[in-house]
């Protein structure tokens, strides 16, 4: 029996390249490819690597001849900055994942496709169940422009699969991501000298380990579900507890002044919040994980707050481990 | 103080003698002291608290523990130590202030899921607080109910916070149905936002008990419904009329006048000392009905029914035996 043939998109990301690696080692994974623009930060031997913008039509060329089996779609940017400006990383996302499956409409041995989305999708609202599950993603109305975009992702990748009923594909809603790795949102938030938080609110956040986070794309690959499955790890932290954790001063704003605060402190060269992030900060949000340990079966090896204790301890050297490939 | 509050009055517990000013000084020199000699203000806090009588040096001792961020909550953000913190605001209001006289709370299950169905009034979730302080102080193995709340109040700044800590969550079916599958003690108050509505004239006269959804919880996870009478809440904010201009401003779904709100402010939100009295009824079995019992619509409207009855029969019973309402 051949072995795999896995596309990775976004190789270039911390947890694209952790992911080809592991692949690699994989003796039952035939061809690793990897789609990017940027080069992977780790050595990577034996992925072939395709420099190509996922925006670019070119893919539908690059693509077909690999005859690759499974998809592992990577490239959905989650925050703005890094030199992508707000549209661009809208092009990425939207446009990005259209060229994508239309190029993969020209690819018949196509099987699997797992995405990474966000649970971004869900918002951070006042009046949500604590624990968003799969199927809740129309209780309330889209919002940012972020949660627009994934939405039409999914939107998108359900017509596909539709219309492909021999093609599995996996929709994971990824929490936002913690770990010494990974360069996120809630990352550069609790980096930052003071964090700013919206005065009387102490939202639940759930993160998601990047250890986790990997294991989670890898087991998806390895037992792909169909449908959307939430990828988080277990439980919540509360903000302020969290940023205690990160040993930061919070910065409590009443909510008119939280705007432009930190629209200032953008100007003046910090972290930017996304609109939803800043929505994040005030209500928080946490999902259900059931489908991910009883489906794909794979349980998080930590909770939402030994993620946190554990990047902080890194962060601070109070906390010594091998690298993530070392363990694996 | 007539002879007949002396025959009513709860037992009370027997309690530390008033603090003496000298140790409020003694408390505030040592932690200047330490302030001074370049102590945090955490350790400072925790070395001054010798000075103060016990209950009061346990309080500014967890205090000063959540101020280091080391203090433990769940996933709903239910946290014990914020609970004993407020339990002696908690306890004065019970013992004092609303003078509670609670029944039947051994009825309530001490294991395993239930769900508490009171009737409700007044803004902020006293009465489900309350609930709370019967069980802890009186059943033979304390628990701490979570509570379902009008979905607005998590809008609004403080309150968010301080009603998760109490273990309250939003009024969402999919929360109740979790707690109850991880085998909580859940209440709620089928009559929402018309109970915390009703006019004075209408006190303890129960509203609608919705689509019956508490209902259906019971019936998909097996829980007993406890029916819970609730007498005395009903007085602390005594309605009298409503501003709906308002109301729509601050997107409250209504914007209460009473004798002392908004006339004197945030005082206003101080509740009257009301009598109270909190019966527990029998609790109501579901585990026995089939599967399918819960897409019975007649059956469910049925039982709603029978504890909107049940709550409001005890309702009318304890107003008698509490007698007036306020002395």
């Amino acid at each position: 029996m051949p072995g795999r043939r896995v596309l990775i998109t976004g190789v270039g990301s911390h947890l694209g390249a952790e992911l080809a690696a592991r692949l690699e080692r994989d003796a039952g994974v035939e061809l690793v490819a990897g789609l990017d623009t940027r080069s992977p930060r780790i050595g990577l031997e034996r992925t072939q690597l395709i420099e190509a913008d996922i925006r670019n039509p070119v893919i539908a060329r690059l693509i077909p001849p690999l005859e690759v089996d499974t998809v592992v779609h990577n490239q959905i940017v989650r925050q703005p900055g890094g030199g992508l400006s707000p549209q661009a990383m809208h092009d990425v996302n939207v446009i990005g994942s259209l060229q994508l499956l239309a190029a993969l409409e020209k690819a018949p041995s196509v099987r699997t496709i797992i995405v990474r989305g966000s649970a971004g999708i869900y918002g951070a609202e006042p009046h949500a169940p604590q624990f968003f599950t799969e199927e809740m993603t129309r209780l309330f109305p889209l919002r940012s422009r972020f949660q627009r975009d994934v939405a039409e992702i999914e939107n998108y990748f359900e017509t596909y699969s539709r219309r492909h009923p021999d093609v599995v594909c996996t929709m994971l809603r990824y929490q936002p991501a913690i770990g010494p790795g990974v360069d996120s949102q809630i990352t550069r938030y609790l980096s930052l000298p003071a964090c700013p938080t919206y005065l009387g609110f102490d939202p639940r956040i759930q993160v998601v380990h990047e250890r986790d986070g990997l294991d989670a794309l890898a087991a998806a690959v390895a037992r792909p579900v169909r449908g959307a499955v939430n990828v988080a790890s277990p439980g919540t932290i509360g903000l302020g507890r969290m940023i205690r954790v990160a040993r930061r001063p919070p910065l409590p704003l009443a909510g008119p002044a939280f705007g432009p605060v930190t629209s200032a402190a953008r100007r003046a060269g910090m972290a930017p919040l996304s609109e939803d992030f800043r929505r994040l900060l005030r209500y928080g949000r946490g999902v259900d994980t059931t489908r991910l340990v009883r489906e794909v079966g794979f349980t998080p090896s930590f909770s939402t707050e030994a993620a946190v204790h554990d990047w902080a301890g890194i962060r601070a050297g109070t906390v010594v481990r091998p690298p993530a490939r070392a363990a694996a | 103080m007539s002879a007949q509050q002396a025959r009513t009055a709860p037992p009370r517990r027997p309690h530390d003698p008033p603090p003496r000013v000298g140790s409020a000084i003694s408390f505030m020199r040592r932690l200047r002291e330490g302030l001074d000699a370049g102590l945090e203000l955490p350790e400072a806090l925790g070395r001054s608290a010798a000075a103060l009588p016990r209950e009061g040096a346990d309080v500014v001792r967890l205090a000063v523990k959540r101020l280091e961020g080391d203090y433990t909550d769940d996933e709903w953000g239910y946290d014990e130590g914020f609970v004993d913190i407020v339990e002696p605001l908690f306890g004065f209001l019970y013992d004092r202030w609303w003078r509670v006289q609670a029944e039947g709370v051994r009825r309530v299950p001490s294991h395993g899921r239930a769900l508490l169905v009171a009737n409700h009034a007044g803004i902020l979730p006293w009465d489900a607080t309350m609930m709370a302080m019967a069980l802890l102080r009186e059943h033979p193995l304390p628990r701490h109910p979570r509570f379902l709340v009008l979905d607005w109040a998590f809008e609004l700044p403080w309150a968010s916070t301080s009603i998760r800590r109490l273990g309250g969550v939003v009024a969402s079916p999919y929360n109740a149905l979790r707690l109850l599958e991880q085998d909580e003690l859940v209440a709620v108050f089928p009559e929402g936002a018309k109970g915390t509505g009703k006019h004075f004239r209408d006190r303890y006269r129960l509203q609608r008990f919705g689509r019956g959804g508490f209902v259906e919880l019971a019936l998909r996870t097996g829980a007993p419904i406890v029916p819970v009478a609730v007498v005395g809440s009903e007085e602390i904010y005594p309605k009298l009329g409503e501003i709906p201009a308002l109301a729509r401003l601050i997107g409250a779904p209504f914007f209460p006048v009473t004798p002392t709100f908004p006339w004197l402010g945030p005082l206003g939100a101080v509740p009257l000392p009301s009598k109270w009295r909190i019966e527990f009824c029998d609790p109501i079995e579901t585990a026995g009905y089939p599967p399918g019992a819960v897409d019975d619509r007649a059956l469910v409207f049925e039982l709603s029914e029978r504890v909107r009855e049940t709550v409001q029969q005890a309702v009318y019973a304890n107003l008698v035996k509490r007698g007036s309402a306020f002395v």
